[in-house]
């Protein structure tokens, strides 16, 4: 995006765009209980288990050592230092831009679209584990390229990974949806009912996921189980969806390549979030307020998700300076 | 012994038909004398199943004498029920009969004492009876007349969910043991709906071309509270046998407990092994013999981490799943359905095929990876000995063997969210859990169509 920071323009902004008010409270309180991880030379975090008695200690860090990427664990452990005595840790949902298998720019890396793309994705997730769910205490953290969401209810903050891995399909949509219902009546013929006649609870959350990927099908993705002239079918047929009319865009795929892209999408849905992070319980991620280098943007906390503009909030100082600068060379 | 005070609930059917674990449930086991009792003959018993209707009586292998036999059926009826393709309901109508619901009951606790006592947490065994008892409670409430069906099973719920609103957090062991599915669930707020009228308040506008009072039935009505109550009972049993065990080193089992636990061991290898095909005897993979790796049975995440990983997954690809894949594909593939805790050497006694096959074959995938393996990250070849049991060492040595644990493989669902770009499903993975039940049923269609080479078909069998 606006490429790699240098040692000057890191040491900058933390020493004079960085402030510990930068922290959202739900990193500053608790901290002592966190590990730390750092990227000097950026290489990935190898300076790993570091503890912090409180933000002004991070703060000292942050100004003499000038990272190149900084990271907290999202487990809190009694003994961080070690990573012993874990506690409990955020349940996380990591989606980043790049790596979305759908997404209707072609760039390279990340461009403004497919990271607005990737935000809508967080607000549906968003409403499936408000509305669905029920949980709280959930924090949308711009990460550079993509999206954290953390989520800290008590409810997941204790669970193991296979809870996690459960909330997690359903919230991605990562299971097809059973077409079958049984009847109660003795001898009762079961129900038949395909997702998108049902426009309630899980079969709705995959029919929307799965009307968003074919929206934003651009015509010439390779996914898994889906063959060039079924993906043509799809982008043919998709004029379909924008009226909810699944039943003719069904009947144009046909019923046995339909069942195809229904499974195809499925694995598109997980394949969406990095689950390797949500069901991971002593995960490090990138730390609210630091700065992503190798973008030379800032990680920050998104207020509003419905408005946020990556641009307006996360652009640290010295990037308009130097812009500025070629501007002026120019 | 027969039972004259029962504590017969409102219903005309007791809750410990469904539900022993109930304070009703308790109540009658309290009424049992002694456990000398349950390896009586017991006329009203016989009485009980003579009498019901359709009950087959000219088997007697089928017809309990004593409360024993009463317990050891409840585990034939379910292998038998699973497997026989011949089965015959009426050889066990009596377990349908709600007059027996005390005797089954008891039954119903002195098998779980007995595999308590004689299985490991988590075995075979103990999946089997707990699994037993879920499609007893299924089969029960499909034979119970519908008033009664929806009574008894109102009746339990309120007892086993306490409040009206139910949290789906309530259910989450359920979830995440994968008993009970969030994606079947109704929610809304993060309760779960079950209520017919809270349904249609709260969806009321979302259907246009049908009624919700028909969409709750369908999708929720009897179907999904049924659902809920089953595998509760489910996880309760479950929990009731881990109490049980919690306890055994500060309790003696009963003498009679003991032996019923023998004879449950017998019974349940005899009767599986008779509906074992490829399974071999002993069960689910339970003799699956240590053989040569045959490749062409490689599950394709499998094949894949063997020709390379990119940067990203290439250490847990090559430490987490393919070394413990390969080691007891080679060693010991049988590891699921076996109730023994094995070490590479119980079978690789001096370490050869450690040495000679199994490390050589991570260490190419290793060198094949983009960049290779070792060539940045040579400490994980440190992990790799560690993962196959043998401590933090750079090299594999019997004195070590124990410090660390011998990783099993995981499972399908977990290299889809951990190691995802491996994950190519073909037609076999249908059905299969774990790569190396992928490797197990391969190698054995493999040897069947006469795929292998003379050569190799002949090697499989020699223990090296």
């Amino acid at each position: 995006m606006f490429g790699t920071s240098t040692i000057q323009e890191r040491r900058r902004y933390y020493r004079e765009e960085w402030s510990e008010k930068d922290l959202p409270d739900f990193i500053s309180n608790g901290i002592t209980k966190r590990e730390f991880g750092f990227d000097h030379l950026g290489h990935g975090p190898n300076d790993r288990y570091k503890v912090f008695k409180g933000t002004d200690t991070l703060k000292r860090f942050l100004r003499y050592k000038a990272p190149f990427a900084a990271y907290i664990s999202v487990a809190f452990y009694a003994n961080p230092h070690k990573r012993g005595g874990w506690e409990k840790a955020e349940y996380v949902f990591d989606i980043d831009a790049k790596d979305l298998p759908i997404r209707s720019c072609n760039c390279d890396g990340v461009c403004e679209i497919c990271l607005g793309e990737a935000l809508e994705r967080v607000n549906a997730i968003l409403d499936d584990l408000k509305g669905d769910l029920g949980l709280k205490d959930i924090h949308i953290i711009y990460s550079g390229r993509g999206f954290h969401i953390r989520i800290l209810d008590p409810i997941m903050m204790e669970a193991n990974s296979e809870l996690r891995g459960e909330v997690l399909k359903y919230v991605a949509g990562a299971e097809v949806p059973k077409a079958q219902y049984p009847n109660i009546v003795p001898g009762g013929k079961p129900y038949n009912f395909e997702h998108f006649s049902i426009p309630i609870a899980y079969p709705a959350i995959f029919t929307e996921k799965v009307k968003y990927n074919i929206l934003h099908l651009r015509g010439d993705e390779e996914l898994d189980g889906i063959n060039n002239r079924l993906l043509k079918d799809l982008v043919k047929y998709k004029n379909y969806l924008y009226e909810d009319d699944w039943g003719s865009f069904k009947k144009n795929i046909g019923p046995r390549r339909y069942k195809d892209m229904v499974n195809a999408m499925a694995r598109v849905n997980l394949a969406t979030i990095d689950a390797k992070v949500t069901i991971d319980l002593k995960r490090i991620l990138r730390l609210p307020s630091s700065l992503h280098s190798k973008v030379s943007m800032k990680c920050v906390e998104v207020k509003n998700p419905e408005t946020f503009d990556p641009f307006k909030y996360a652009v640290p100082k010295f990037v308009y300076e130097r812009k500025d600068e070629n501007i002026a060379e120019n | 012994m027969a039972f004259e005070v029962v504590i017969r609930s409102k219903n005309m059917v007791l809750v410990s038909y469904l539900n022993p674990l109930s304070e009703e449930g308790r109540g009658i086991v309290r009424t049992l004398g002694g456990l000398e009792e349950i390896s009586l003959d017991n006329d009203d018993l016989m009485n009980i199943v003579i009498h019901t209707n359709r009950q087959t009586i000219s088997n007697q292998d089928v017809v309990p004498e004593t409360i024993v036999d009463l317990a050891i059926n409840r585990i034939k009826w379910y292998i038998e029920r699973k497997n026989n393709k011949e089965f015959n309901p009426n050889d066990y109508s009596y377990f349908f009969n709600e007059a027996l619901a005390e005797y089954d009951t008891i039954a119903f606790h002195i098998l779980a004492q007995a595999i308590a006592n004689k299985f490991r947490p988590g075995s075979r065994e103990v999946k089997l009876f707990v699994e037993s008892q879920g499609l007893m409670i299924e089969d029960r409430l499909t034979k119970l007349p519908l008033s009664d069906r929806k009574e008894l099973v109102e009746e339990i719920l309120s007892d086993l969910l306490i409040q009206d609103g139910i949290k789906w957090s309530f259910l989450k062991d359920l979830i995440a043991t994968k008993k009970l599915s969030l994606t079947d669930l109704v929610l809304e707020n993060g309760e779960i709906v079950l209520d017919r009228e809270e349904f249609v308040n709260t969806f009321d506008d979302k259907f246009s071309d049908r009624s919700p009072e028909r969409v709750y039935d369908i999708l929720i009505g009897d179907n999904l509270r049924e659902l809920i109550l089953t595998k509760l009972l489910m996880q309760n049993t479950e929990n009731y046998i881990k109490s049980i065990q919690d306890q055994l080193s500060m309790v003696e089992m009963h003498p009679a407990i003991v032996e019923l636990g023998e004879m449950l061991d017998e019974t349940i290898t005899e009767t599986l092994a008779r509906y074992s095909t490829f399974y071999a005897s002993g069960g689910t993979y339970g003799n699956m013999e240590i053989g040569k790796l045959i490749k062409e049975a490689f599950p394709p995440c499998i094949a894949n981490t063997v020709e390379g990983v990119s940067s990203g997954g290439r250490n847990d690809a090559i430490v987490l799943l393919l070394t413990s894949f390969v080691s007891y594909a080679r060693l010991y593939p049988g590891i699921f359905a076996s109730d023994r805790t094995v070490k590479v050497s119980d079978i690789d006694t001096n370490l050869n095929i450690t040495l000679n096959e199994i490390l050589p074959l991570i260490y190419e995938a290793a060198d094949n990876c983009n960049p290779p393996l070792f060539e940045d990250q040579p400490q994980e070849k440190i992990n790799i000995i560690s993962k196959l049991g043998f401590g933090m060492h750079d090299e594999v040595n019997l004195e070590n063997e124990g410090e660390t644990k011998w990783y099993t493989p995981m499972s399908c669902e977990k290299i889809k969210m951990h190691l995802p770009q491996l994950c190519r499903e073909n037609k076999d993975c249908a059905k299969i859990n774990n790569p190396l039940s992928y490797y197990s049923r391969k190698k054995w269609i493999i040897a069947k169509n006469g795929e292998l080479s003379s050569k190799k078909a002949s090697s499989e069998d020699s223990a090296d």
